[in-house]
């Protein structure tokens, strides 16, 4: 079985090339530009750097070379330009991409489904297999360097993507990914104003704060960076906090492998309840700033 | 300019069951408008007010997504018209089988500048249609899009990657995926419920659009509720103050 690897950054490919060995003995790896060694393929495949060309442009190119190679995967990481690209190089290849697996065993992918309410087995019926993969399905493995290298031909694209201008996103000084206390924020936050107390509350425990969809998208209080849930961060802390957060699956999935979950909501028939170690049904502007003053050591 | 804007019929979310053997059951689920996809028919009104355009929705699946009730709820959000492909056959589609549709039905309209997707289904959330059926239709293809405005007739995007923001003329014809915080979906009034009963609405079945159900690319195993970590549900259903200080005294530890 041979993998091909395609990745924007230098360094996702190298950590996707050392890690896809578990789906076939052979790697090789696509990059752009005149890199030989990439660690975890055995071959390297250039695509000339060309001005004026946007790294999307490069899809007509990549999807003339799978044709021709016809390897029997391709695997993107699970970025946004990544699938774009290898959503046309389904199309191309008539086949539909496996999106966000989760894990891999003898060509059957796992993904999660209706907000993470499921989980989906499935496996492509034709001969290639498109999949978009994270650094953490497989285990690293050590990532020798292959000598081998080759040139892909350009292929003109059929639309150029006219790029006027980009901007470089402020970096969001919260980690939730390595975080090991969490605390939560939903709907049962009244005003923006009241995150003063969770943050607060946040640094007497030595926390960071997330929150669930709506208080990122809907009302904007905190960035869209910091959102928990099937369509943002899935974490693993040790400890969530959920300051009223109902529970919702799409919300519940991204943190329910937590080791111990604690939540605070005035709702009764909150959903969160049956899903927490502990629980206290209460209005949180009652609860919070005891924590506060009790927990401030 | 005549803009399409695709969506999904899913079933409801909130509706779906948990069966004791971990399957779903979405027996008791009423059908609904993919939640992402009110987005790009939002974007799609918005546009289409500003600028006169028209606005077709267009829709494909199995026989049952064609509920006058559905119907009226797309029609009240600003479209124009609505065309739906509802057969037996297409009920549980893949990307790529959704994708070729929903090309036919493009085609088949004919004369479109611009369609428009959800970043993906709510319910599978694949985030694949609008990329493949860009591709099918040999148009510029643009995902991510978190904001479209027109000027003196150009389409200018601007697009949310991880770490930057893109903002791109787009060449037509194109279909774009837009983001989930691209807008606030409006909630139709009683006037738009209203009169969305006499905007004209076609269902075509496969032999309408004279083809078969194109062959199934994705083998689905099965699809079953992950296993649930036992919690110690340790729940305190009294608020006085009391019961708050004992509560944070047994979270305490846990928090140090």
């Amino acid at each position: 079985m041979r993998v091909l690897v395609f990745a924007e950054q230098k360094t996702s490919l190298e950590k996707l090339c050392q890690c896809v060995g578990a789906l076939g003995e052979r790697v090789e790896a696509i990059v752009i530009g005149e890199d030989t060694a990439i660690k975890g393929a055995d071959k390297v495949w250039q695509l000339p750097v060309l001005n004026d060309i946007t790294i999307e442009g490069y899809t007509e190119s990549i999807i003339a070379f799978v044709k021709k190679e016809q390897p029997e995967w391709v695997v993107f990481p699970p970025s946004k330009r990544c699938k774009l690209i290898a959503g046309r190089l389904a199309a191309a290849m008539e086949t539909s991409v496996l999106t966000d697996v989760m894990e891999i065993e003898q060509g059957i992918a796992k993904r999660m489904v209706f907000g993470g309410a499921a989980v989906r087995q499935e496996k492509v019926s034709g001969k290639i297999a498109v999949a978009m993969i994270g650094y953490d399905v497989f285990a690293m493995k050590n990532g020798s360097i292959g000598s081998e290298y080759g040139t892909i031909e350009f292929v003109e694209p059929i639309h150029r993507m006219k790029v006027l201008c980009t901007q470089r996103k402020e970096k969001i000084k919260v980690d939730l990914a390595n975080a090991k206390k969490i605390i939560g924020v939903g709907r049962g936050i009244g005003k923006e104003e009241d995150l003063t107390l969770i943050r607060k509350l946040a640094e007497v425990i030595q926390a960071e704060v997330g929150c669930s969809r709506p208080i990122a998208e809907s009302e904007g209080w905190m960035p869209k960076e910091s959102y928990v849930g099937v369509s943002g961060l899935m974490l693993v802390p040790e400890v969530y906090v959920a300051v009223g957060i109902s529970g919702q699956v799409q919300h519940m999935v991204g943190i329910n492998r937590a080791k111990v979950i604690i939540a605070i909501n005035k709702d009764k028939n909150a959903p969160i309840f049956k899903q927490a170690d502990y629980g206290i049904v209460a209005d949180l502007y009652k609860v919070v700033p005891l924590m506060v003053e009790k927990l401030c050591k | 300019m005549k803009i399409i804007t695709c969506f999904k019929v899913v079933p409801d979310e909130q509706d779906i069951e948990l069966k004791d053997n971990g399957e779903l059951s979405f027996e008791r689920a009423k059908l609904t408008i993919s939640n992402y996809d009110l987005n790009s028919i939002e974007a799609g009104a918005q546009l289409a007010e500003k600028g006169s355009h028209e606005l077709i929705g267009v829709s494909v699946g199995g026989a049952k997504i064609n509920e006058s009730k559905l119907k009226k709820n797309a029609l009240s959000r600003g479209l124009t018209s609505l065309f739906m492909l509802a057969d037996e056959k297409l009920s549980n589609l893949d990307t790529h089988q959704t994708a070729k549709l929903l090309k036919i039905m493009v085609e088949k309209i004919a004369d479109w500048d611009l369609v428009l997707c959800g970043e993906g289904s709510s319910d599978l959330y694949a985030q694949q249609v609008g990329v493949q059926l860009g591709e099918l239709l040999g148009a510029t293809v643009i995902n991510s899009v978190s904001k479209i405005t027109e000027e003196n007739g150009k389409i200018i995007v601007e697009r949310t990657l991880e770490n930057e923001t893109e903002v791109i003329e787009v060449e037509l014809p194109a279909v774009l995926s837009v983001t989930s915080f691209i807008n606030l979906p409006r909630i139709p009034g009683m006037k738009n419920i209203l009169s969305a009963g006499k905007k004209p609405s076609t269902v075509w079945s496969l032999t309408d659009i004279g083809g078969t159900c194109p062959s199934e690319t994705v083998e689905v195993i099965e699809t079953k509720a992950p296993r649930q970590m036992d919690r110690k549900k340790d729940i305190t259903e009294d608020d006085s103050a009391e019961s708050i200080q004992v509560f944070i005294e047994k979270i305490a530890a846990e928090l140090r």
